[in-house]
């Protein structure tokens, strides 16, 4: 493992001289291209940090190529490929899945082009990650519930879609926290792929079976906490009732500022976003770069709701 | 009968039934080596039974097939075309996206090998293709071949299968004089080679051309075989046609009225040339051709089913375009297809539902259907037509073709239309079922309707009719009268 | 017998009853009012759907873009339903309106390319998914005024709205198909489509009309969908159709035209919509609850295909 740390290590350093020699090669007014894969730009989140992404290429004079892998692993891998035939500098890549998205790692790195993982990891280590811990994530969540319920009580907890690393680490997260207050009890959990309809009829459900026994429910994004918030106030036992959930998109801040959601969890696009173009700027100028820039997560709740809302 | 060693192939007494109706009847047929025999006969007369028996795709019930001096006993077709009688159909059974080679032998690749060998087949194939002087190259894909050279293909395969029997069935329908010319070159080749050859074709100048002896069946029965130097033209049709007109037709004495369609020079590329009639109120037009003379596509044509290229359908008076057949039943005319279970019905609704369906609209009240309304009207037909039913709620796919046939006559008639066309109406119904069609007829021409009929059965047509279309080949050759037709005449403009 | 008869003519309603009478017993909460009209409010988008599409099934075709006309229509529909801006029949106009464009689209080319269904309702689906995103730049639309989340969330007499919905359509869908002159073609076609329009019916204008109904269907789902969850979502319905077409084969719909019904159709809805809650309230693994979903589907069609063979 410490070889194999050291390999990379070296890796790394043979890159950054192999484009710093390239730097000087070129040297002059050619504008760096980095080519950028996301995992959807149907998720909120993604656009946010595509669109940080871009303002901060602006800002450093980068040049853009954005692809959507539409959750495709292939899709990735060959946007990549092509990434690579077109001779971009850097390559900045959201990957879908953390095996199945790691060839195209392997593939840039064979390729001497540098490539950096934004917001979620692959098992091949790239020459740069930016992005935060999901499992981090649920753990502020499931640790404001527990606070907030003086460790007692019962927990239902909304999946996104299973198998998914982000679902996987945010349930990790969640139940790590739950084993260190065993008087909190997660009395059911299911999926709701992500989706605030089919989280709301879930939550309708359960209150069918459950009823008032649930305490504080928390969603592993905000889009199903949303749906079971809508589902608890047409109910009307949103008071009795916590909602948790994550990403603090622009409608789950509405709702904490409104009262409604409990709580929600900063990812923060803009840093990520920013942050993995400073990354790549660094690496194709042959500057000393951070090999895993953690963003922070910050939770949100109705007291520093204003520091979020413009 | 004694067994001829010239002789490859002898059918002796061969006899099968369906449903009790005999297709074939005792039939006797001799084929001998390097011979080319005509197998003659009018729709019907037990051609393509017998050829399905020789094939091994039916039984027969009766009688004895000897091969090569052998007993012919399997009725599996891969055995038959092993032991060497092969079959070119009148539609060609090819696969479009395999090559010529692979379609030679197709179903026979492990002979070569274990795993598919396409090299060794092709060189074979084109070994084959070479012997009969055909210029194919063995690796092209079928769906690249015209019609003619399928069928050298189809010659190549039976030749690969070491067919000492071909079987050809119209192989001329789709081929043009220089193609047939070189068909016949082909044959001539086999022949000398000593293969036997049993042709089926309607058109005379081909089997005077190209056979040595013709046997005739007519209704299932043998007739005759004769060397065909020594039977002429008029002699081969009396033999095929030559039955008495029974009294299954009655006489038509309706009072002939105002004409109500008239079709002036209508053509279609391809189908039929410059077709001139005209059909009265009251009166009964036949139209007599061979299979592929043209007579469903007029049909169709007038009907609306399909486009025509040029020409003018005039009713009662007035020129009409006819776009659809919602167009034709607007203006009155009615059709009952010869291929009942595609244009028909509709098998799983009702009988009251198919009988209501061209004329459903007179039935609508402000938005709904009045079903009772309906119901009466649908009743009201199915008893005129003694449809046999539990009730007027059956589904029509469980009748049988004599009754789906007068449910589809049923709708027909609830238009109200002015011109009904038949199409081979009687065709696969039983002898009673058809008697009230031919009655019906006659009920339809007593109030006035014009009636279209459409027939490959000569006496019927003969029967029905009060004029008489011939076509032949696309193209009107006569317009009889009752008096002036009969079944020699009619067949004589047919093979014109 | 005459019973064992009746009851395999109506095979998929006793699967239904069996499968209701089950979960009363193994929850106590399956069998309560208030349950109930959470499983028909949860089924009414799907119902909506499906009726529509047992339409197109019936005449022998398919509808995929289902799922993707719910995303645009509803995106649409949010778009416009801002408080204070537009009275709220706009929205819902505007909704309707492009899911019936939408799905005359899908007729025209359907009827005059002699494209197969699948094929170009499989092409709208993709442009449809791709013009939600386009028109909500990829971010759900949210911040809808009270009135026009009425729709799906609100109650005239304590029955949800999309409950009244859903009962008004069912009685329009069946009485047009049972009906009306468009029904009885509907059938026709399905059953055979040469005879059809050799018997005089324009097969291309029925066509044209049912692919028009599910669109419209379709955009009232996606009016609803967007209102019961108060925002517009670009990638809400996917899969939509699959749920749509399962409920239309459970209930009796062949796939391969000619016959169906809006009742058996009903029933499928429902069928699938008591599946759903009663996994819920058992609290079934969601893994497993996808393989008890798969098995009931294929078994209650098997057991409407063998009762199918045994009828005729």
């Amino acid at each position: 493992m410490k070889h194999l740390y050291s390999t990379l290590i070296i890796t790394v350093f043979f890159f950054a001289s192999c484009s710093q020699s390239k730097k000087a090669e070129n040297s002059g007014d050619k504008k760096i291209k980095v080519g950028v894969t996301f995992l959807s730009m149907q998720n909120e989140f993604i656009v946010n940090i595509s669109d940080e992404m871009s303002k901060k290429a602006e800002e450093l004079g980068v040049e853009l190529i954005s692809v959507d892998a539409e959750h495709q692993p292939l899709k990735q891998i060959e946007q990549v490929e092509s990434f690579i035939a077109q001779k971009v500098d850097a390559i900045i890549m959201n990957p879908c899945e953390v095996e199945a998205s790691s060839p195209a790692v392997t593939k840039a790195l064979a390729a001497k082009i540098p490539i950096i993982n934004v917001n979620s990891a692959t098992t091949t280590q790239p020459t740069a990650f930016v992005g935060s811990n999901d499992a981090e994530s649920a753990r502020i969540a499931m640790k404001f519930i527990a606070d907030k319920l003086g460790g007692k009580g019962n927990v239902v907890m909304i999946h996104g879609f299973m198998g998914q690393a982000a679902q996987i680490q945010r349930e990790q997260g969640a139940k790590e926290i739950l084993k260190q207050y065993p008087d909190l009890k997660l009395i059911a959990h299911q999926t709701g792929e992500w989706d605030r309809a089919k989280s709301m009829d879930l939550m309708q459900n359960w209150i069918q079976s459950y009823g008032t026994k649930i305490n504080a429910v928390f969603a592993q994004n905000d889009e199903m906490g949303l749906g079971a918030l809508k589902a608890l106030q047409d109910a009307g036992l949103k008071d009795k009732v916590i909602v948790v959930s994550i990403d603090a998109i622009t409608d789950a801040l509405q709702a904490v500022k409104k009262g409604s959601l409990d709580a929600t969890v900063f990812q923060n696009a803009k840093q990520q976003g920013a942050g993995a173009i400073e990354t790549a700027v660094k690496i194709v100028k042959g500057q000393p770069y951070e090999k895993e820039l953690m963003i922070p997560f910050q939770l949100v709740t109705k007291e520093n709701i204003g520091q979020f809302i413009k | 009968m004694s067994s001829n060693p010239q002789n490859i192939l002898q059918v002796q007494n061969l006899s099968k039934a369906f449903l009790g109706v005999k297709a074939l009847d005792n039939i006797q047929f001799d084929l001998q080596k390097g011979e080319v025999h005509a197998l003659m006969g009018e729709n019907g007369a037990g051609k393509s039974t017998f050829m399905k028996i020789l094939m091994g795709l039916l039984k027969p019930d009766s009688g004895e097939i000897i091969f090569e001096g052998e007993v012919l006993k399997s009725n599996n077709v891969h055995e038959n075309l092993q032991k060497g009688i092969s079959m070119i159909h009148q539609e060609i059974l090819v696969v479009p996206e395999l090559t010529v080679a692979q379609n030679i032998f197709l179903g026979r690749e492990t002979n070569y090998r274990s795993w598919l060998n396409d090299k060794a087949i092709n060189q074979k194939a084109q070994e084959i293709l070479d012997l009969i002087g055909v210029k194919i190259n063995a690796r092209t894909k079928i769906k690249n071949l015209s019609i003619a050279e399928m069928q050298m293909v189809e010659i190549a395969k039976a030749i690969s299968n070491n067919a000492k029997v071909i079987i050809m069935d119209e192989p001329t329908s789709a081929l043009t004089d220089n193609e047939v010319a070189m068909l016949f070159k082909i044959i001539k080749d086999l022949k000398a080679k000593g293969v036997a050859i049993i042709y089926i074709s309607h058109k005379m100048d081909e089997i005077y051309e190209i056979t040595d002896r013709i046997t005739v069946l007519r209704d299932g029965q043998y007739i005759a075989t004769k060397n065909t130097n020594e039977l002429d033209k008029n002699a081969l049709i009396a033999l095929m046609v030559g039955r008495q007109i029974n009294d299954l037709f009655l006489e038509n004495n309706s009072i002939k009225g105002e004409s109500i369609l008239s079709v002036q020079n209508l053509n279609k590329k391809g189908k039929f040339k410059d077709i001139n009639f005209e059909v009265h109120a009251g009166e009964v037009l036949g139209i007599a051709g061979l299979m592929g003379a043209g007579r469903t596509e007029i049909a169709r044509a007038i009907f609306g089913l399909d486009k025509y290229d040029t020409g003018e359908i005039i009713i009662k008076g007035n020129k009409v375009e006819i776009k659809s057949p919602e167009d034709a039943i607007k203006n009155g005319i009615g059709y009952v297809s010869e291929d009942r279970k595609a244009l028909g019905f509709i098998p799983a609704l009702s009988i009251k539902e198919n009988i209501s369906l061209s004329s459903l609209g007179n039935f609508v009240k402000t938005w709904f259907v009045n079903v009772s309304n309906e119901h009466e009207a649908a009743t009201r037909l199915a008893t005129d037509l003694k449809i046999k039913s539990t009730s007027i709620n059956q589904k029509v796919m469980t009748l049988s073709g004599g009754n789906q046939q007068k449910v589809v006559i049923g709708k027909v008639l609830l238009t109200s239309p002015s011109l009904v066309i038949l199409d081979e109406p009687t065709r696969g119904i039983d002898i009673g079922a058809k008697f009230e069609i031919y009655k019906l007829i006659n009920q339809l021409t007593d109030k006035g309707i014009a009636v279209i009929l459409i027939s490959s059965e000569l006496p019927e047509i003969l029967g029905m009719s009060d004029r008489i279309m011939v076509l032949s080949k696309g193209k009107q050759t006569a317009l009889l009268l009752k008096q002036e037709a009969t079944q020699e005449t009619i067949m004589q403009y047919a093979v014109h | 017998m005459y019973l064992i008869n009746r009851l395999r003519k109506y095979g998929i309603f006793v699967v239904f009853i069996i499968i209701s009478l089950i979960l009363s017993f193994i929850s106590p909460q399956f069998l309560t009012v208030s349950n109930w009209t959470i499983i028909i409010t949860q089924a009414s988008i799907n119902a909506l759907l499906a009726f529509g599409v047992t339409f197109v099934i019936i005449t022998g075709g398919i509808d995929l873009s289902l799922g993707s006309m719910v995303a645009v229509t509803g995106v649409t529909a949010a778009m416009l339903a801002h408080p204070d801006t537009f009275p709220v029949a706009l929205p819902i106009f505007a909704g309707l309106l492009t899911g019936l464009l939408m799905g005359i689209f899908n007729g025209f080319i359907i009827t005059k390319s002699k494209i197969a269904p699948f094929i170009v309702t499989l092409g709208t689906m993709t442009i449809g998914r791709g013009l939600a995103l386009i028109l909500s730049k990829g971010r759900p639309v949210s911040n809808l005024s009270d009135s026009f989340n009425f729709i799906g969330g609100g109650d005239v007499f304590g029955i949800p709205f999309p409950i009244i919905v859903l009962i008004i359509v069912f009685i329009i869908c069946s009485l047009i198909l049972k009906k009306t002159l468009l029904g009885r073609y509907i059938y026709a076609i399905g059953g055979n489509e040469q005879a059809s329009r050799a018997s005089g019916i324009n097969v291309n204008q029925v066509k044209m009309a049912v692919y028009s109904i599910s669109g419209l269907l379709a955009g009232l789902a996606g009016v609803l969908l967007t209102s019961r969850i108060t925002t517009g979502q670009p990638n809400a319905g996917a899969g939509f159709e699959l749920d749509a077409i399962a409920a239309a084969v459970i209930g009796g719909t062949s796939t391969s035209g000619g016959t169906g019904t809006m009742t058996g159709t009903l029933v499928g809805v429902l069928l699938i919509g008591v599946i759903n809650n009663g996994l819920d309230l058992l609290n079934v693994t969601s893994y497993y609850q996808q393989v008890v979903m798969g098995i009931i589907i294929i078994g209650a069609v098997v057991l409407d295909s063998w009762n199918q063979k045994s009828n005729s």
